[in-house]
């Protein structure tokens, strides 16, 4: 199947207003949301029913941590690393890492303990994740086909080491639409202090029509959540009632013009599109206002907190996107490694990981944290994929005080919608430094994430410069065993 | 035969089979084919082997595929019925494995048929039926056919449209009125809008052939060229940037895309235009345009971290793979529209092209990489060759100035002969060493050995520094901390080069101090008097990169303290740079301090040495005679002239494109596309699919420049089949809204076939008559009654049996691309700067950081104001504005925008600054040309609409300008779907 659409909508669709799309797009079947509100009427059976079998889950919020975070200093537990602490790793001499020549064996610097029913190691720099790990589920298997930060991003969001492919949420509301009549259905919250590395195309549509691209939502309070949601500074009195005779005007001229044309029916699109944009004007200062949050829900994301705040300002508006309908929400924890002053700003932690994982822990434990129990609290976690991954792991070899790129292996976890709480797959050497059972890409996330969505990952394809392009390229295996 | 490998066969069954055979032995006698075996595989197994399924590949209807077997290897080993898993399949008793599946099981004297068959050498007389099935259909796909060249009654575009529509029953739509034309034309020549004045002369103008002549005016414009370089960057997917992690500029990128537009422009034959895209370098090396075209081969993305930063060679394999794939896929797609890179993990799964082929076309490339490089070697030579004598000069008159002056105190030999300072302990040591990532930063190390030296240290610049007991020191550029090697007195571990500016620092009467960033070192002045027997001192030196051609990106920083005072800073220095020192140190100064550092970019490469670093005996001169000292005098003011002739020289301009490498990699076939993995070797070719001239350019021993320079004969030949069609094709394309074939990128089995096979061979025709031309066949396009039908009409019968107008009963209606549209609106309000040419204008604030920051700023600046062809496209941070417009993103080769309709595009364009301070222009223009406000209306609706507003239009406008004023207006104007569309 390849449009995501049912047949007698497209039929409908066909001939209407969509074949300068076909054009534009190839042959492949081209969603057909032209507007968001028309996505959802053509996608909220879809939704609920799944595309291509029964959904589990209906939105996805993903927390990532670009940089590499360590995996053995976080998820995996690795007691054999901590016994050869300080002797040498590479014997021979011969391994080269990204940047450097591996130093000697460095256990994890936090120590790790079991939690929970299902005894799930954890080490001590999430705390408050710890006490989860019953709604958590495990790859510790995870490899990337780069080692370096951009491909690796590129990897990780859509599969494809270059850029210019479609990422997953791009993917996702291609095949699924929007739930909501006046939000966008992708949205990302980068982080506060920067975008990640490779930019604002880790959330591109590629190949796909734009409308599926990530819309970036600005968490910073004091600005307008999105780009030209407003007019600029200057012209700030057109707004609300003053905008009225002019958007009047602009819509009779429109219908005026559409009239003579009546073969051309994009053009009623886009008079439906500056329809929705003024909604938008409304919906989005709403849905990212948070006044009306308790002071209870306050705390819990620890808004208050310089540091630890921000990233819990994006948790929460993630729930609140997926309250409102967004189907998929993207939070990342870190930025680009630019000006490294003192903490780098992100995971990347080459010179000392003690200091900067140390800083990011808190910040990914709280809202993480939160963010599970806010969602389990309104109900919402069942219907809600949480996932959580970076773009590859660290070395177990020490690079001084801090650690190497490690693409070998890493861990991703996945919790809510479908998800079998509690469980793991896949498992590395006894050093953490490459996977030793179950080797799992993000090819698997991927595919195990739209199975949840209802989407056969095989299925929802693209046509684009002669094949026909899925998310999970020609790969890509469900996880069985962490489904519930 | 379904199912998977030849099963093993129990003992028990075995003994089944023997029986059978026994009684096929005692059958005997030699089989005749076409009497026993045909039949029986006619009528038993061709039903799901044959024509119409292919069940595990395997056909038995023909002689070649039976022979050649499916999915489980040959059927038939001929002589060898028990080893042939046709007869396995008839004999075995495993229920899943047995054959046929359906039906009563063969009889026994039907399988001793087969048996006798098969060991008396399976003989089989092919017939013309099975010859005929056994071609690879695939072959006869329609686009790599030679072009048709009859064409029977039909001499015109119109004549084959008008054909096709009268036997569907439908006729060509009217022609639209002329300012519909002339708003049409002037958008799909130019890109632009037509002025007013323009639009009303060609409304009035009598003449009949008034609409050629606008066509001829617009095809001489330069105009055309900025509009349809657009379209082949966009295949091309040009950039000004690398994009990737480190997304640095490309600052001489631009002359390809003025190449581009110059090209056009000059109606430059397109099989020429291709060739020296490919291999101008080769073909014509001392014309500047030729070389600059190969910028086409460079245009793509490249990732700087994986090519240059990394030190693990698995991942500058797989950066490389990425770029050849880059390069091979850019150079099929866009001149031959086939998509060659789904042939890159195993053969092409649609077309018959070959995994093997694909790496022919990589060692077509493997030669060349992507880099800045001289476009003008004799101009290149002259610089180099004033550089040489200059510098060499300069340097015999600071020798005769050393001499005059004293010989000066060596630093250098401070350390024994071919030793460094060990960063780790301070002491000497004579090992090479390597990289130092752990040591301890900003640490003074004593250094008690070496008699003038206090310490070393390896700086990370964060915050202030010590280089002696209680000097601390600011101002030092940051660093990641790491370093290389040791402070030696000698060249560096893995050092390249020991020449600065033409002077070998390794030969008899030079020192070299090396310094690998991230260092510093420390010298005890007072001592230093001590044992110079010198006073007043000036230190001198030469400061410089002993790294190789790679290192070109490099850059380094080099810091000089005296005290804690700064005395000299040379920050970002690049390979081809040197920095010279001079500096006075006063007499009562304690401490000397010398800093590498690395340029923010990490230490790769960083190999920094100084030549000849000295202390001078400050005031020498005061002991020489007169005439020597008048001597001195005159050389100084020489060397100083010297010095500014050398300043002077400007280096020639360079391009981002294709540069040839003195070695050619072997390539060889990367299996499942992983370069870890490789297999064969693979020598230059193309691929046989497209068979007009011979494919095999030669083995690997063929220069690398011939490479190119026969894959781009190969793909300009006259008669390759595709390369016409698909340019033909992207015109028809661009001036429909849809091509003949609807996939303007790929002519093969997955892509469209076209709607008018006949037109689209008849346009390459005359395309090829007219001497390949792109001129000639744009008029030939929109003269045409075809293209000057109304896209108005509402034929309700055209619409049920065509709405997707494939048979072209009218024009398409079309939306305006990014580009255009903002070109439109700054034309419309007054504001567009035509300057041609040139570096691209930047919108941005570019932020030099490990990963290069780019931050917009406002549009409103008049330098900003250039046509959209002229941006400076960043990879990694889109123009946001542009993108919501569906601008694509240059990491994919666009043959076709996309055209998407959404609340984000309202919200751009309702809001973006860009719109709303261009909507302020033009409403001051309007008012300022209109005069009073019904005629600023009227004025705006020309601009904009090229057309008078309608009665109810300018009441309706006179209202809301009374009410909000004329900026109201335009703003709606500028955002309307008649702004935003072409009729």
């Amino acid at each position: 199947m390849d449009s995501p659409y049912s047949c007698n909508r497209r039929q409908r669709m066909v001939g209407r207003r969509d074949f300068l799309w076909e054009l534009g797009g190839g042959l492949g079947g081209v969603a057909l949301a032209a507007m968001l509100n028309e996505a959802q009427a053509a996608t909220g059976p879809a939704s609920r029913n799944g595309l291509h079998h029964a959904a589990k889950a209906k939105a996805v919020i993903q927390i990532f941590c670009p940089g590499g975070l360590s995996h053995v200093d976080t998820w995996d537990y690795k007691p054999e690393l901590t016994k050869r602490q300080g002797k040498p790793f590479d014997t021979d001499g011969k391994v080269q890492f990204f940047a450097s020549k591996p130093g000697n064996c460095q256990g994890s610097y936090w120590p790790f303990r079991q939690h929970g029913q299902s005894g799930r190691w954890m080490s001590d720099l999430f705390p408050q994740l710890a006490g989860k790990v019953d709604e958590m589920a495990f790859i510790h298997s995870m490899q990337s086909k780069s080692a370096l930060h951009g491909p690796a991003m590129f990897m990780a969001n859509s599969g494809f080491i270059l850029p210019g492919f479609p990422s997953m949420g791009a993917w996702v509301t291609y095949g699924l639409g929007s739930e909501s009549a006046d939000l966008p259905a992708f949205v990302v919250l980068p982080d506060p202090r920067g975008l990640p590395p490779g930019g604002v195309i880790n959330w591109g549509a590629g190949f796909l029509p734009a409308i599926h691209q990530g819309t970036t939502l600005n968490s910073d309070p004091l600005q307008p959540p999105l780009q030209d949601l407003f007019p600029a500074k200057e012209f700030s009195h057109l707004r609300g009632d003053a905008e009225k005779s002019s958007r009047d005007f602009l819509g009779a001229l429109n219908r005026a013009h559409a009239e003579t044309r009546g073969a051309n029916s994009e053009l009623e699109a886009r008079i439906g599109a500056y329809e929705l944009a003024a909604r938008l004007q409304l919906s989005a200062p709403e849905a990212t206002d948070l006044t009306g949050e308790t002071e209870a829900t306050k705390k819990l994301y620890r808004l208050d907190h310089a540091d630890i705040g921000t990233f819990g300002r994006q948790c929460l508006l993630a729930r609140r996107l997926v309250e409102r309908g967004v189907r998929f929400v993207q939070i990342y924890c870190g930025a680009e490694n630019t000006g490294a002053k003192k903490i780098r700003p992100n995971w990347d932690s080459h010179e000392d990981l003690v200091r900067d994982h140390g800083y990011w822990g808190p910040i990914l434990d709280n809202g993480a944290a939160a963010l599970l129990t806010d969602l389990k609290s309104r109900g919402l976690l069942d219907s809600t994929l949480v996932t959580c991954t970076s773009e590859f792991g660290r070395q177990p070899a020490a690079q001084g005080k801090g650690r190497d790129h490690n693409s070998g292996a890493f861990t991703a976890w996945m919790a809510g919608g479908g998800i079998k709480g509690g469980s793991a797959y896949g498992s590395t050497d006894d050093l953490g430094a490459k996977v030793a059972e179950n080797p799992a890409y993000c090819y698997d996330l991927h595919a195990t994430a739209l199975h949840l969505l209802g989407v056969d990952h095989e299925k929802l394809t693209f046509y684009n410069n002669g094949a026909k392009r899925r998310l999970t390229d020609v790969h890509g295996h469900v996880i069985k065993p962490l489904l519930a | 035969m379904t199912g998977g490998s030849t099963p093993t066969l129990s003992m028990q069954r075995l003994n089944a089979l023997a029986l059978l055979l026994l009684n096929a032995a005692v059958l005997g006698a030699a089989v005749d084919f076409d009497k026993e075996i045909r039949p029986l595989l006619q009528e038993r197994c061709v039903e799901c082997h044959g024509p119409k399924k292919v069940k595990a590949n395997l056909r038995l209807d023909a002689k070649a595929r039976a022979f050649k077997g499916g999915e489980s290897g040959p059927a038939i080993i001929a002589g060898q019925p028990l080893k042939s898993p046709l007869l396995q399949r008839l004999t075995t008793t495993e229920e899943d494995q047995k054959m046929p599946p359906k039906g009563a099981p063969l009889t026994a004297a039907q399988v001793a048929a087969v048996r006798s068959w098969i060991e008396a050498g399976a003989i089989w007389p092919e017939n013309e039926v099975e010859r005929a099935a056994s071609r690879d259909p695939r072959l006869d796909h329609w686009s790599v056919q030679p072009l048709r060249t009859e064409f029977g009654q039909a001499k015109s575009i119109d004549d084959f449209v008008a054909a096709k529509l009268k036997s569907a029953g439908l006729t060509l739509s009217p022609e639209a009125d002329r300012r519909t034309l002339i708003r049409r034309l002037s958008f799909d020549l130019h890109g632009l809008p037509p002025e007013p004045e323009r639009v009303e002369r060609f409304v009035q103008d009598a003449d009949p052939k008034a609409y050629e002549k606008l066509v001829d005016e617009m095809l001489v414009s330069p105009r055309y060229g900025e509009r349809w370089a657009r379209h082949w960057l966009d295949i091309a997917h040009y950039a000004d940037t690398h994009g990737f992690e480190r997304d640095q500029l490309r600052p001489n990128a631009w002359r390809y895309r003025d190449y581009v537009i110059d090209s056009l422009n000059a109606d430059k034959p397109y099989n020429l235009f291709i060739k020296e895209q490919i291999a101008g370098d080769i073909l014509a090396p001392t014309a500047p345009p030729s070389v600059i075209a190969t910028g086409f081969l460079a245009a793509g993305p490249w990732d700087f971290v994986g090519h240059v930063e990394t030190r693990s060679d698995v991942l500058k394999r797989a950066a490389r793979a990425g770029d050849l794939d880059d390069m091979v896929t850019q150079v099929m797609t866009s001149t031959m529209a086939i998509t060659i890179n789904c042939a890159r993990c195993h053969d092409h799964k649609l077309d018959p092209i070959s995994q093997k082929e694909y790496y022919g076309l990589w060692a077509v490339f493997a030669g060349v990489k992507r880099e800045d490089r001289t476009i003008d070697a004799t101009e290149q030579n002259c610089y180099a060759a004033d550089k040489n004598r200059l510098t060499k000069t300069l340097s015999d008159l600071n020798s005769q100035i050393a001499q005059l002056s004293g010989q000066g105190f060596e630093l250098a030999s401070l350390l024994p002969t071919e030793s460094g300072i060990d960063y780790r302990t301070g002491k000497i040591t004579k090992e090479k060493q390597g990289y130092h990532s752990g040591l301890p930063v900003n640490t003074l190390q004593k250094v008690d050995q070496v008699p003038g030296v206090l310490a070393i240290f390896v700086p990370d610049g964060k915050g202030t520094v010590l280089v002696a007991a209680n000097t601390p020191v600011k101002g030092l550029p940051a660093t990641n901390g790491h370093t290389w090697d040791a402070i030696a007195n000698r060249p560096l571990n893995a050092q390249e080069s020991t020449k600065l500016n033409g002077t070998d620092y390794k030969t008899k009467g030079h020192t070299i101090l090396g310094m690998h960033a991230n260092s510093g070192i420390t010298f005890d002045l007072p001592k230093l008097r001590e044992l110079s027997h010198q006073r007043t001192m000036r230190l001198t030196g030469l400061v410089g990169f002993g790294a190789g051609a790679a290192a070109a990106n490099s850059r380094a920083d080099f810091t000089v303290y005296v005290d804690a005072e700064l005395k000299f800073q040379k920050l970002k220095m690049r390979k081809n740079e040197t920095a010279a020192l001079d500096i006075e140190i006063p007499d009562s100064a304690k401490t000397l301090t010398l800093v590498a550092t690395d340029g923010g970019d990490g230490i790769g490469r960083d190999l920094l040495f100084i030549g000849d670093p000295k202390l001078q005996m400050s005031g020498a001169e005061t002991k020489l005679t007169p005439a020597d000292l008048k001597r001195l005098t005159a050389l100084r003011a020489e060397a100083k002239l010297a010095e500014a002739s050398l300043a002077k020289l400007t280096e020639p301009a360079k391009v981002y494109a294709a540069v040839p490498q003195a070695t050619v990699a072997v390539i060889k076939i990367n299996r499942r596309g992983n370069p870890e993995d490789t297999g064969a070797e693979a020598a230059p070719t193309a691929f046989a699919w497209a068979k007009h001239a011979p494919v095999a350019f030669g083995g690997n021993e063929l220069p690398e420049g011939a490479r190119r320079l026969a894959l781009a004969e190969w793909i300009t030949h006259p008669e390759n089949p595709l390369t016409r069609r698909v340019i033909v094709n992207r015109l028809w394309h661009h001036h429909f809204g849809q091509g003949i074939v609807a996939t303007p990128s790929d002519f093969g089995l997955g892509g469209d076939r076209p709607s008018h096979p006949e037109l689209l061979d008849w346009l390459a025709g005359e395309f090829q008559r007219n001497g390949w031309h792109l001129k000639p066949l744009h008029r030939l396009i929109v003269t045409s009654s075809t293209y000057r039908q109304s896209s108005r009409t509402t034929d309700t019968k055209a619409t049920n049996l065509d709405s997707a107008n494939r048979l072209l009963w009218r024009q398409n209606p079309r939306r305006l691309d990014a580009e255009s549209l903002r070109d439109a609106v700054l034309a419309t309000s007054g504001k567009l700067d035509l300057t041609q040419g040139g570096p691209g204008f930047k919108d941005f604030d570019y932020i030099e950081a490990y990963a290069p920051i780019y931050n917009y700023v406002s549009p409103d600046k008049p330098e900003l104001w250039r046509r959209s062809i002229y941006r400076f496209i960043v990879r990694t941070t889109p123009h946001t504005f542009l993108t919501a417009l569906d601008c694509p993103d240059p990491a994919n080769l666009a043959p076709a925008r996309m055209r998407t309709t959404t609340a984000i595009q309202a919200l751009a364009l309702s809001n973006n600054e860009f719109m709303l301070r261009q909507a302020t222009h033009l409403a001051a223009r309007v008012e300022k040309e209109g005069g009073n406000r019904s005629a600023a209306i009227r004025r705006a609706f020309a601009l904009t609409f090229q057309r008078e507003p309608l009665p109810t239009e300018l009441r309706a406008a006179e209202t809301l300008v009374a009410k909000d004023g004329l900026f109201a207006l335009c703003r709606a104007l500028l955002n309307a779907n008649e702004f935003a569309y072409l009729d």
